[in-house]
């Protein structure tokens, strides 16, 4: 379903990503771990075209993304509060994004509602603009949104960031849900290996720009992870 | 402890992305405020020189010190809108065991050196060179100046004291305006008189300097208010700007909802517009704006040529356009990668930002009508500037704006803020003024300069007429530039 081929990006000089080839399956949850500054982030910005590769791209359903739109229709994303407009409403926030995926009034109701236990009170009625949400509700806005409309790509950034222990429970638990139930591709970067090996069947740990790793979540990986992690 | 703040202070300046990047813009306002203090010390000058030519029959410090006080009351409510409050950015020292003093008296000192405080000096030092001392010894002449200086100085710590206070009690804020407001009418209607009262404060100075002892205790008392409102308020939330905790109900316009996708982004644009403070100002200040006809229409009436009309006309009904085009995507950077992944058609998306301008540009065109009072030509010029501000210019300020990087920061307001302003919006200044008159003189030239009126009408009416082609060629230009934008956007500040 997503495909990398011959991708780097180098900044003035450096390179900062180098895959030389990587396909992602419908359906699979993938994870990315790796220090800062490993290119989970320009990975991440290269597969929503946000940035421009210095070679190679990547590919969703056969379609370089930078060539077509069609992937924005059916991909949801959320890497960080660049994402959110800030001087709205969540509400509106909501509203604007399900008019942009097409969906209807109805339809933005019956999803906010089932979002009502991921919100925690904490979002919703609260008359508040994005901006002066906390970090955490921000995230909370931004996971939210980026699954409106029940995408066939979920791309998400260190979700588990600044979110409260039950969000974070709340979130792998729906994560799964997504997966099995709607066979949601899932493209997932965390700092923590645990949340990650949790939620995802194959992890791909990134070093100064390179695959180093790539392997089948079972019962080993956390500590084969941690080993690999540990100074 | 004051040396640290002072290091960092000149750190934060020099290192901030504007002073680095925008050495042209530095350039350009370090050039205006040269200008500006060239002409008050000109006027300064001028004005002392002269003086018993210009008021006769009075005496010449006496009738001086009465326009002090309205000068008081001037720069009060002008210093009110525009000045800054400086302050230091005190979050990262407060967890540090810095004393709270220190902080305080830095940012209150820090305050005197500010641009106001000194344009006064330019024009009051020539009057006490040419005039004062020629009537009164040195030592006076000296304690009159520094009447002048303590009374700016308490002026700038009462500004700080009001700005701060708009924060916490925004009662006492309007106490004062409307008392401030009660004194200009009381002098108004010749019930108190402002040019007495500051002809007698100042006289009595300079008969008694020792009096300039209750200045200094005047301006000592408001430096101890302040000191002591930011003492018992120091902490970030309540120093800074408050934060907006109503939302404002824009309730989505119905004719707006029909509109589908295209009106979702025009109602998107209109809350950003009404919701940040920078963005804000530029709404309270469009009434000025457009009063600005007042100031050049009376003069221009009677002049043969439509040239400097032309100018005008660009500017009237243009203008509210150059702001909006000219920043079209530095106001959406904080949120440019949403757009980005979104699934808005960037074709949509531009046209959007063209069906604004056309709305913004009739309007100030339906307001400007009025003007015709100061002569038909005036309507004619502005309607065929209209024309092309919309049929031409909407486009070279939209393809224009591809190039501009920088994200604005919204949460400032507008006046004296050049932050995300790039040498590319300043530079498209000159075609957007000089492309019409330049169509217009050869016709003028050749004496048909109605023809050239028409002229420079059908190009912004064929503009209109094939938008769809030239919006395309820009959303070419769009997706050729989003990359660099976006990557520019993604860098803060």
């Amino acid at each position: 379903m997503i495909e990398a081929k011959e991708l780097t990006k180098n900044y003035s000089g450096t390179t900062v990503l180098n895959i030389p080839e990587l396909k992602i399956n419908k359906g699979e949850s993938f994870g990315l771990v790796g220090n800062n500054g490993a290119g989970k982030t320009t990975f991440f910005r290269l597969i929503l075209d946000l940035i421009r590769p210095n070679s190679g791209g990547v590919w969703i359903n056969n379609k370089n993304v930078a060539k077509s739109n069609n992937w924005k229709l059916f991909t949801g994303s959320y890497l960080d509060e660049g994402f959110l407009i800030d001087f709205l409403t969540p509400e509106e926030y909501f509203d604007f994004v399900g008019n942009t995926k097409g969906l209807s009034k109805g339809d933005i109701d019956d999803f906010l509602k089932t979002y009502k236990e991921f919100f925690d009170g904490q979002v919703l009625g609260k008359k508040k603009y994005i901006r002066d949400l906390s970090s955490g509700n921000q995230m909370k806005v931004g996971v939210a949104a980026a699954l409106m409309g029940t995408p066939e790509i979920l791309v998400l950034d260190e979700p588990f960031n600044s979110l409260d222990p039950s969000t974070q429970i709340r979130l792998k638990n729906l994560l799964r849900k997504l997966k099995t139930e709607k066979q949601v591709t899932m493209l997932i970067s965390s700092h923590d290996l645990n949340h990650v090996t949790e939620v995802c069947e194959r992890i791909v740990v990134l070093q100064e720009g390179d695959i180093v790793h790539d392997i089948k979540t079972d019962k080993d990986t956390l500590k084969e992870l941690e080993d690999y992690f540990a100074v | 402890m004051i040396k640290w703040f002072i290091i960092h202070q000149f750190k934060q300046s020099f290192r901030s992305t504007i002073w680095q990047k925008n050495l042209i813009i530095n350039i350009i306002l370090g050039f205006f405020v040269f200008i500006i203090i060239l002409e008050v010390l000109v006027g300064g000058i001028y004005l002392a020189d002269k003086w018993q030519e210009i008021f006769p029959d009075s005496d010449p410090v006496s009738k001086f010190n009465g326009f002090i006080g309205y000068y008081f009351a001037f720069a009060f409510i002008l210093r009110f809108f525009m000045q800054n409050v400086p302050v230091l950015t005190i979050q990262p020292y407060l967890h540090l065991p810095v004393k709270k003093s220190s902080l305080i008296n830095y940012v209150l000192v820090k305050s005197f050196l500010n641009f106001f405080n000194f344009l006064p000096l330019f024009f009051v030092i020539p009057f006490a060179i040419l005039q004062l001392s020629q009537f009164y010894p040195l030592s006076t002449v000296w304690v009159w100046l520094l009447s002048i200086i303590l009374l700016v100085l308490s002026n700038n710590l009462l500004i700080v004291y009001l700005k701060k206070q708009l924060v916490a009690n925004s009662k006492i804020v309007a106490f004062f305006g409307l008392f401030i407001a009660a004194l200009l009418l009381l002098d108004y209607f010749k019930l108190i008189s402002f040019s007495e009262l500051s002809t007698a404060i100042f006289g009595h100075i300079i008969e008694y300097p020792y009096l300039i002892i209750i200045l200094v205790l005047i301006m000592l008392s408001i430096y101890i208010l302040n000191y002591f409102f930011l003492k018992s308020h120091l902490y970030p939330e309540e120093i800074n700007i408050k934060k907006e905790k109503k939302t404002n109900a824009i309730t989505n316009i119905k004719y707006l909802q029909t509109l589908g996708i295209i009106g979702e982004i025009i109602a998107l644009d209109i809350k950003l517009y009404w919701r940040n403070k920078r963005t804000k100002t530029i709404i309270y200040m469009t009434p000025i704006f457009l009063l600005y006809g007042l100031f050049f229409y009376p003069q221009e009436t009677s002049s043969e040529g439509f040239g400097f009309l032309i100018f005008i006309g660009i500017f009237m009904t243009g203008g509210l356009m150059l702001n909006y085009l000219n920043y079209a995507f530095s106001w959406e950077g904080r949120y440019f990668d949403y757009i980005l992944t979104s699934n808005i058609d960037a074709e949509k998306y531009i046209r959007v930002k063209f069906i604004i301008s056309l709305l913004v540009c009739t309007f100030s065109f339906v307001v400007t009508i009025p003007y015709v009072l100061f002569g038909v030509k005036i309507l004619l010029i502005n309607f065929i500037t209209f024309l092309f501000n919309i049929g031409v210019i909407s486009f070279v300020l939209l393809y224009n704006a591809t190039f501009n990087k920088k994200s604005m920061d919204l949460s400032k307001g507008a006046t004296f803020n050049y932050q995300g302003m790039g040498a590319s919006n300043w530079l498209v200044m000159l075609p957007v003024f000089l492309l019409p008159i330049f169509i217009y003189f050869p016709f003028n030239y050749f004496g048909v300069p109605y023809t050239g009126l028409i002229v420079v009408g059908l190009l912004g009416i064929s503009g209109l007429l094939f938008n769809k082609s030239i919006l395309k060629i820009i959303t070419k230009q769009f997706y050729k530039r989003k990359y660099k934008m976006a990557e520019g956007f993604r860098e803060k500040g």
